[in-house]
């Protein structure tokens, strides 16, 4: 089933790799054609409402990133040179806009917050092992803080190389890796406490 | 031959389907051989299909885009005009070929250089319109745009493309030919720059949307000919070509031709007229096809 899922993801991921009409998209914004925005939005939409929303973790405010994020489009079109994939251009500025609206509202999740969400897992008994392991994922990226969520949404779903991860979220490349390693080790941490827990 | 530590940091992008051939056998055969990396490959392709589920269940709202709009066209129309206009010159500065800016830069630096020397300022008057009217003929065409093309199938319209590449041009065209000017104080008295830049502004503007014109039309090669035939035409000289006494009418023609050229109103006129013709031109469906063919 996993390997399923991935190999579609693939497909998906090549699909969208293919030449399309970005820079021609990016030209007829510079010029103020509004259907361009729409075409844009229709193309890439669903992932920059899932990358503002993996930031956010708010359905309201990931809207309103993404509003923000088609007026900057509209008005910085001329920046976009096809230096890169368009969609990487696109999700550096959801990035930006996204990090600019949760700074002062953004909540780290404590290691007290983290044993809270490990207490509240439902007990093992009752969930299949398929639920159980979606389960501690979910928990695991929960724990998560937006900057560590952020390299792996564009890791998995939005299948960008670490180079455009680097570019997207404006850190080194040394950074994402570090944040990586981090969110490896917090998973991992969390598995095996999970993983204790079914034995006790 | 990679390190353990590497192989992990690869770990995810090899899950996310992300690697190259290369990478992604040079990876099989370390999880093979590797128990850690067999655990992690399982935790991160668990990660990548809670993400994908996660993802799934998104439902896109439909209205942003017009959200967006309804946002755009509040603000103001003038300033989104000079927004708007701003960022097509801005677009258009990387479409014009580089080497039109140093070329033109050294050209008219050699000419300054050569009329201080010789002590002559003319250069300067000669050099200035026909450096502007071959700048001005590349511009524009297949041969001289590779987003030509593009350029073409997107809904800004030619002559606004032409316009913009015009502006920025000529305002380089006049920067360059005033600081030649000022170059010439090496030579010529500070009162004396008002005189020598009046002297070739109007031809400058002349010829080069004469030569804007021409290329639209007719291509580059036909434009520089043309202008610069025009424009050294005023230095013939009858005696040079063995026509000592030519007749009254020739040698009128001759003077009044030699005076069109130090007219800078009438040229700046004309120049405005010729610019028009030109962008005009550039939306004429028959020099679209022909200038797609060529």
């Amino acid at each position: 089933m996993i390997t399923n899922a991935i190999q579609q993801k693939r497909k998906w991921t090549i699909a969208m790799a293919e030449p399309c009409n970005d820079d021609t998209l990016a030209i007829r914004l510079t010029a103020g054609d509004e259907t361009a925005l729409h075409e844009l939005y229709a193309e890439y939409g669903k992932r920059l409402f899932a990358y503002a929303l993996r930031l956010t973790n708010d359905h309201a405010k990931a809207e309103d990133v993404v509003q923000d994020v088609l007026v900057t489009v509209w008005r910085t079109a001329y920046r976009y040179r096809g230096e890169g994939r368009f969609i990487a251009w696109l999700l550096g500025i959801v990035h930006h806009t996204a990090m600019n609206a949760i700074r002062h509202t953004s909540i780290a999740i404590s290691d007290a917050m983290e044993d809270t969400i490990a207490s509240n897992t439902l007990p093992p008994e009752n969930l299949t092992q398929r639920n159980m392991q979606s389960e501690w994922v979910k928990q695991g990226l929960e724990s998560l803080d937006s900057d560590h969520r952020a390299v792996l949404e564009l890791v998995f779903y939005q299948g960008l190389s670490m180079e455009e991860i680097a570019k997207v979220c404006q850190i080194p490349l040394g950074t994402v890796k570090s944040r990586l390693s981090y969110a490896r080790q917090k998973l991992k941490g969390i598995l095996i406490r999970q993983n204790a827990e079914e034995w006790r | 031959m990679k390190t353990h530590t590497e192989y992990e940091e690869m770990l995810p992008f090899y899950a996310a389907g992300g690697c190259t051939s290369q990478q992604k056998r040079e990876m099989e055969a370390h999880i093979n051989l590797c128990h850690e990396c067999q655990t992690e490959l399982t935790m991160w392709k668990a990660v990548s299909m809670e993400i994908d589920t996660s993802n799934k269940t998104i439902s896109t709202p439909s209205d942003i885009p017009a959200q967006a709009l309804t946002r755009i066209r509040a603000s103001k129309p003038m300033a989104a005009a000079i927004r708007q206009s701003w960022q097509l010159l801005k677009a258009q500065t990387y479409l014009i070929q580089s080497e039109l800016w140093p070329v033109s830069a050294l050209v008219m630096l050699i000419g300054v250089l050569v009329a201080v020397i010789a002590r002559k300022d003319v250069v300067v008057y000669l050099l200035s319109p026909m450096m502007a009217a071959a700048t001005l003929s590349m511009l524009y065409g297949p041969d001289h745009d590779p987003a030509n093309e593009l350029t073409r199938s997107t809904a800004t319209s030619p002559w606004k493309i032409l316009l913009a590449r015009m502006s920025i041009m000529s305002c380089y065209n006049l920067l360059l030919g005033l600081i030649a000017s000022l170059g010439l104080l090496f030579i010529v008295k500070p009162e004396m720059l008002g005189t020598i830049i009046l002297g070739w502004v109007g031809p400058l503007a002349f010829l080069s949307s004469l030569a804007l014109l021409l290329s639209v039309w007719w291509g580059t090669g036909i434009a520089i000919a043309v202008t610069y035939g025009l424009w050294l035409a005023q230095y013939i000289s009858f005696k040079s070509i063995g026509i000592l006494m030519p007749s009254p009418v020739w040698s009128n023609f001759l003077t009044e031709y030699k005076n069109f050229w130090h007219e800078p109103l009438l040229l700046v006129g004309l120049a405005f007229f010729v610019a028009l013709a030109a962008l005009w031109s550039a939306n004429l469906p028959m020099l679209r096809l022909s200038s797609s063919i060529q």
